[in-house]
């Protein structure tokens, strides 16, 4: 039994791929049509894969798993924007997916443009997402948002009925003042820090001058304890990846809710300099989530890794996935897209670097011809069922194969795997070993499946 | 939007087998959760606004 394995369907329908996890007991059982899972017990395998209650509780439902994966995968609007404020940065950090030149150099998106942009992206939202209660979301993105802080502010008052908004920043301009400002409009707060110590940060993320930004990132975390709505990325890269435990121990301490300790994006050749090898990330990360869930049985709370949380809802509930990279198309130009400083717009930030996914202008093309344009197509349409080793990759639709930026311009073309195809596959099994295990609530949001309603449901 | 899956439940087996301790566990564990999807998170930012601000 191979840990990935590969299979043939002769006719539509129902057919289980058998998949070891590394398990004492289980062994699982795929359908990549409908990301369908079961676990089985090991000595029933063959079993499990034949005629029997399994395979026939699954045959009457698999009409309904394919249309809601189906659904997920292509019928969706989007529900968000990322907005560049500005291309300029404050930090030059080694593997960013923005060019250094726009980063240094680059212009800011006026308050008048920025207004003229929520209006039209208004507009357009109302006329996909109707009457519903819930707002589109607007994420202020980096570049460094916050070094056009007056239009942003000037916008989150303006638009406070119109959008749910969020930033996201390294952290260096987050002064008292812009924390009273933001968390007193319940704006969404992300920001990075690669190191739980000063050495370690300024490997990778230093100011143009080559100045430590360290312990600025650090004074923002303590000023938002006990902020409901914030977070904090580690981009994992060789020059951190033997202290992710301890920055687990650093954000558990800080009460930081949320994190993610992300495998970096490989889009432009500076980030591959430092990228760690698939071996090197699964037992740093790993090392990582273990020392977070001794950390919630210590002490009661917990400090949630977002991007794996994020595959145990792939496995758990499709549907309920709050990150958009690793499904198969990506979100990018489906659930969301970007807006660039100079007003373009792109399927996601990762292709603002990459003028051929330009998708036109917002304020005179608009936001249906870039989702319809020939810059979006090969973002939209990147099937995972289409292309090897993928196409027959038992968990092809629990990861995605992420990221379409990456597969394109490190491996070569939008038909390809991106960057860390095995530390994908290694999360899936672990995620599988802990849903055996029952402890899958314990790595997830408290109340994660509030909204949520049973599909399928065998534990007998 | 997505259509609400029914629930759907199979027969116990016969026997079932037991970890080193001893317990006894299910042969079969399959689950499968539903909903209105609206994550728009990335790999650059993930929107915790499910829980109030402070």
């Amino acid at each position: 039994m191979a840990a990935i394995t590969n299979t043939s369907r002769s006719q539509p329908g129902p057919a289980l791929i058998p998949v070891d996890i590394g398990h004492a007991i289980y062994a699982a059982v795929t359908d990549p049509d409908t990301a369908f899972w079961a676990l089985v017990d090991k000595t029933r395998l063959a079993e499990s894969l034949t005629d029997g209650p399994l395979l026939e509780a699954y045959g009457k439902e698999y009409d309904n798993l394919k249309r809601e994966l189906h659904g997920l995968r292509f019928g969706l609007k989007p529900s968000g924007v990322y907005l560049n404020p500005t291309e300029r940065c404050n930090l030059n950090c080694t593997y960013c997916y923005l060019p250094g030149e726009q980063r240094s150099s680059g212009s800011h998106m006026s308050q008048k443009t920025l207004f003229d942009s929520l209006d039209a992206l208004r507009s357009y939202f109302r006329s996909v997402m109707g009457d519903t209660e819930r707002k589109p979301r607007a994420i202020f993105h980096g570049a460094e948002p916050l070094m056009n802080r007056g239009a942003i502010f000037a916008a989150i008052d303006q638009y406070a009925d119109d959008f749910a908004f969020g930033v996201q920043t390294n952290g260096t301009l987050l002064d008292d003042s812009a924390i009273e400002f933001l968390t007193s409009r319940n704006v969404s707060i992300g920001l990075s820090l690669d190191g739980p110590i000063t050495n370690v940060t300024d490997a990778t993320r230093l100011t143009w001058a080559g100045k430590s930004v360290h312990d600025k990132v650090v004074r923002a975390m303590a000023k938002l304890r006990g902020y409901g709505s914030w977070s904090v990325i580690t981009t994992c890269s060789t020059e951190n990846l033997p202290y992710l435990k301890r920055m687990v121990e650093l954000f558990h301490a800080a009460e930081v809710p949320t994190c993610m300790l992300n495998a970096m994006r490989c889009t432009l050749p500076g980030a591959r300099g430092v990228k760690p090898t698939d071996g090197d990330m699964v037992k740093a990360f790993f090392n990582a989530l273990d020392r977070s869930h001794e950390l919630y049985k210590e002490t009661g709370r917990k400090l949630i890794l977002a991007n794996f949380a994020n595959i145990l809802l792939a496995i758990l509930a499709p549907t309920a996935r709050r990150l958009m990279c690793d499904i198969s198309p990506c979100g990018g130009g489906r659930a969301f897209f970007a807006l660039a400083a100079d007003g373009s717009l792109y399927p996601c930030s990762e292709f603002i670097g990459l003028p051929r996914f330009n998708g036109g202008d917002l304020l005179t093309d608009g936001v249906e011809a870039a989702l319809n344009s020939e810059a979006f197509r090969p973002v939209i349409t990147r099937n995972v069922d289409a292309f090897d080793p993928c196409g027959s990759c038992a968990i092809r639709h629990f990861c995605g194969s992420p990221c379409p930026a990456e597969a394109a311009e490190m491996n070569g073309g939008m038909d390809k795997i991106g960057a860390f195809c095995d530390f994908y596959k290694e999360q899936v099994n672990y995620a599988l070993r802990l849903i055996a295990d029952a402890k899958a609530n314990d790595y997830l949001w408290d109340g994660w499946d509030e909204e949520t309603e049973t599909a399928f449901s065998i534990i007998n | 939007m997505l259509k609400t899956l029914q629930t759907k439940e199979v027969s116990k087996p016969q026997a079932s087998t037991t970890k080193p301790n001893g317990a006894e566990v299910a042969p079969t564990i399959a689950i499968r959760k539903s909903c209105n999807p609206d994550g728009i998170g990335l790999s650059h930012y993930v929107l915790i606004d499910k829980k109030a601000a402070k």
